[in-house]
């Protein structure tokens, strides 16, 4: 059962982006839509599952004094690995995705993963807990991309949703910045209100 | 070349770093509770964005190109910035003692700063020059002070004010930055920049 | 405690397996960007002109698009006319008459900045559609005086397009008189220069004239019949190709056939047997107008 925990409790409980408000530049910038948050999380999902796997794998051999950088530099090559194959792959994305995909190397939730976690346990829990917190940054990053594409621009994933009308002068307001912080203070409040409610 | 001024003027004002390219956003909710701290933690930012955007630019420059080596970039940027600001803690700390005191602690906080990586690959990425890319960080560097000392000041007030139990601290905070950029989208168009 | 050895060491291994596995990384997906970046160009040219081949002129700017048979059927160029917001990336499809075939505009995820909801409207296919079939002339808004209707509330984006399609017609559209592949038929020329407008050229190697090659008309026993032909200073036919016949197929076309063509280059050939008409009218008139234009020859 414990095992399970590890796995959920990155998901709802401690989610990265609504509950422990790390990870906010890309959930930000890349939320505008649903087809760019759920790339932008699992492209990090990624990154934070392999860098959890390997740090986990050497954790024994790491030298205590030098461990963050060599976290950084595990890190960053996973993250080069996913800039390339995305450029390769899927180019739409990546133009899409910007300057926001080498950065998931600075997201402070891989680097304090692989720290707080990675370097402590074994592989089977790094990579439970990779996942889990991967999820939960991919849900809450797709939630606000639906959210400030169906208003801001009438569709959910191109599909239009409330017809051509709505389409032509959609509330543009929530594909601009303003619109992101809007989104988030608001997911966050009801968060507050009626989640938070259960942990205490 | 674009003129400085114009690139100055387009990171300050137009494309701020954190209200329309959503760069720096943790130490802006974390460090912007008091005008105090929210002034040192600007300062520490321009002169670290100033000093890293630097150094990135000549290893980008003088290494990574002419090697045909541009796909250590991530790697090679991020351990650059992290040395350097390891380099200028130690360095402040042993000779400039009142500096130290003032913007030590924030140093720290930065080397994961999304702002300093972001500035280093934007100044690659539009393809400028060693002043103009001076020129963008300082402007950048200004971007972030300016928004981070205003919101703080805003914060102040917002900590005396009476707010819903669930608004209170992150949410009221994120409404508030949501209408300064609201604000600051009416710089757009400015001097015909973006 | 580690010793500093030890530290830098594994250090060291760290960075050089990492730098090792990026290495391959970018070995493995460099040539299928390259490959994605190309498809990208070549999708959008395909966009703006019926054509799946183009040539390029200017890097990046100008390419020349051809038909399925080889022939030039008008040119594609990119300009980027300063909009509200920045540059504005707009391709342009151009017929030979000189008129619009499409016009394609990047979008907002391309790096389009126009304002949204309002000035990336221009994107949208009703404002494109405009351009279609117009001449340079035509292209300005009805408040200049042209026959395109600008977006409400969006006119700076609007003229900003419309004048950034114009005078890129306007640079580009000397290069629609390309027309005559005169390297065809002066394989030797580096570069030729028009003496006579669409008619004679000067062919050149590094400054030295080596040749002309002239364009003639003669009538064909259906239709007329247009050819090139390249002559060298020593009155040596270097090649001569049909450019327009309509002559009877399997017969009077075979004036068309290499086979043929390529005699020129020893001398005056014979009339082809059954296709005596459309052959001999065509020798008469590559040699009448050699004579014609001896004088021009070193």
């Amino acid at each position: 059962m414990r095992r399970w925990q590890l796995f959920t409790r990155g998901i709802v409980k401690e989610n990265m982006v609504l509950v422990l408000m790390i990870g906010l530049c890309p959930a930000l910038a890349t939320s505008g839509t649903v087809r760019d948050g759920f790339g932008m999380g699992l492209a990090a999902t990624f990154v934070l599952l392999f860098s959890n796997i390997i740090i986990s794998l050497l954790r024994k051999k790491i030298p205590n004094e030098v461990r963050i950088p060599i976290f950084i530099l595990v890190i960053s090559t996973f993250v080069t690995i996913i800039d390339y194959f995305m450029q390769a792959f899927q180019p739409d994305l990546y133009r899409a995705l910007g300057v926001f995909v080498p950065l998931i190397v600075v997201n402070c939730m891989i680097l304090g993963r692989a720290e707080a976690f990675a370097s402590k346990y074994s592989v089977l829990d790094a990579t439970l807990d990779g996942l889990g917190v991967g999820l939960g940054f991919t849900l809450a990053l797709t939630v606000m991309g639906a959210i400030r594409e169906i208003l801001g621009n009438g569709t959910f994933l191109g599909i239009v949703i409330f017809g051509e009308g709505f389409k032509k002068s959609p509330v543009i307001f929530m594909i601009l910045p303003p619109g992101a912080f809007l989104v988030i203070g608001v997911l966050k409040a009801l968060i507050n209100k009626y989640v938070r409610k259960e942990i205490r | 070349m674009k003129d400085p001024a114009l690139i100055f003027l387009g990171a300050f004002l137009v494309n701020n770093i954190i209200l329309m390219r959503f760069l720096g956003l943790c130490p802006f909710f974390g460090v912007s509770t008091a005008v105090k701290t929210a002034t040192g933690m600007g300062m520490a930012v321009i002169f670290v964005m100033t000093l890293a955007s630097w150094i990135t630019w000549i290893v980008y420059h003088a290494i990574l190109l002419p090697f045909d080596l541009v796909f250590l970039r991530t790697a090679t940027f991020i351990l650059t910035i992290a040395s350097l600001v390891q380099l200028v803690e130690m360095f402040l700390k042993k000779s400039f003692r009142t500096l130290y005191n003032a913007l030590g602690i924030y140093l720290p906080l930065i080397t994961t700063n999304c702002a300093i990586l972001g500035i280093t690959f934007l100044n690659i990425d539009n393809k400028f020059s060693l002043l103009n890319g001076t020129v963008f960080a300082i402007g950048t560097g200004f971007g972030f002070t300016l928004v981070i000392i205003t919101f703080a000041a805003i914060r102040e007030r917002l900590d005396l004010a009476p707010i819903n139990p669930s608004m209170r601290g992150y949410p009221i905070s994120f409404i508030a930055a949501s209408l300064m950029a609201l604000a600051f989208l009416g710089f757009s168009g400015l001097f015909g920049l973006t | 405690m580690t010793s500093t050895r030890q530290m830098v060491v594994t250090l060291c291994i760290v960075a050089v397996i990492c730098s090792i596995v990026l290495s391959f990384v970018y070995a493995f997906t460099s040539p299928i960007i390259t490959e994605t970046k190309k498809n990208l160009t070549l999708n959008g040219l395909k966009e703006v002109i019926n054509s799946q081949e183009f040539v390029e002129i200017i890097p990046d700017t100008l390419w020349r698009a051809v038909d399925s048979s080889g022939n030039d059927i008008g040119i594609v160029f990119r300009v980027f006319p300063q909009g509200y917001g920045g540059p504005i990336p707009i391709t342009v499809g151009l017929d030979f008459d000189g008129k619009i075939t499409g016009v394609r505009i990047a979008s907002a995820a391309e790096g389009l900045k126009e304002t949204p909801g309002l000035g990336v409207k221009i994107t949208e296919p009703d404002f494109r559609k405009q351009f279609i079939d117009k001449c340079a002339p035509e292209v300005r808004l009805r408040a200049d005086g042209g026959e395109i209707d600008a977006i409400t509330a969006a006119t700076i984006s609007s003229r900003a397009v419309t004048e950034g399609i114009r005078k890129g017609i306007e640079t580009y559209i000397n290069y629609l008189k390309e027309k005559y592949d005169k390297g065809e038929v002066f394989p030797d020329a580096q570069q030729f220069v028009e003496v006579i407008k669409d008619t004679l050229w000067y062919a050149i190697v590094e400054s030295d004239t080596i040749g002309i090659v002239f364009i003639g008309v003669t009538q064909g026993y259906v239709d007329c019949i247009k050819f090139i032909v390249g002559v060298d200073n020593n009155e040596k036919i270097t090649g001569v190709d049909v450019v327009y016949s309509n002559e009877t197929e399997g017969i009077g076309e075979t004036i068309c056939d290499e086979e043929f063509l390529n005699k020129f280059k020893e001398g005056m050939p014979e009339a082809i047997t059954g296709a005596t008409i459309s052959s001999q009218a065509l020798i008469d008139a590559v040699e009448e107008n050699l004579q014609r234009f001896k004088e021009y020859l070193k």
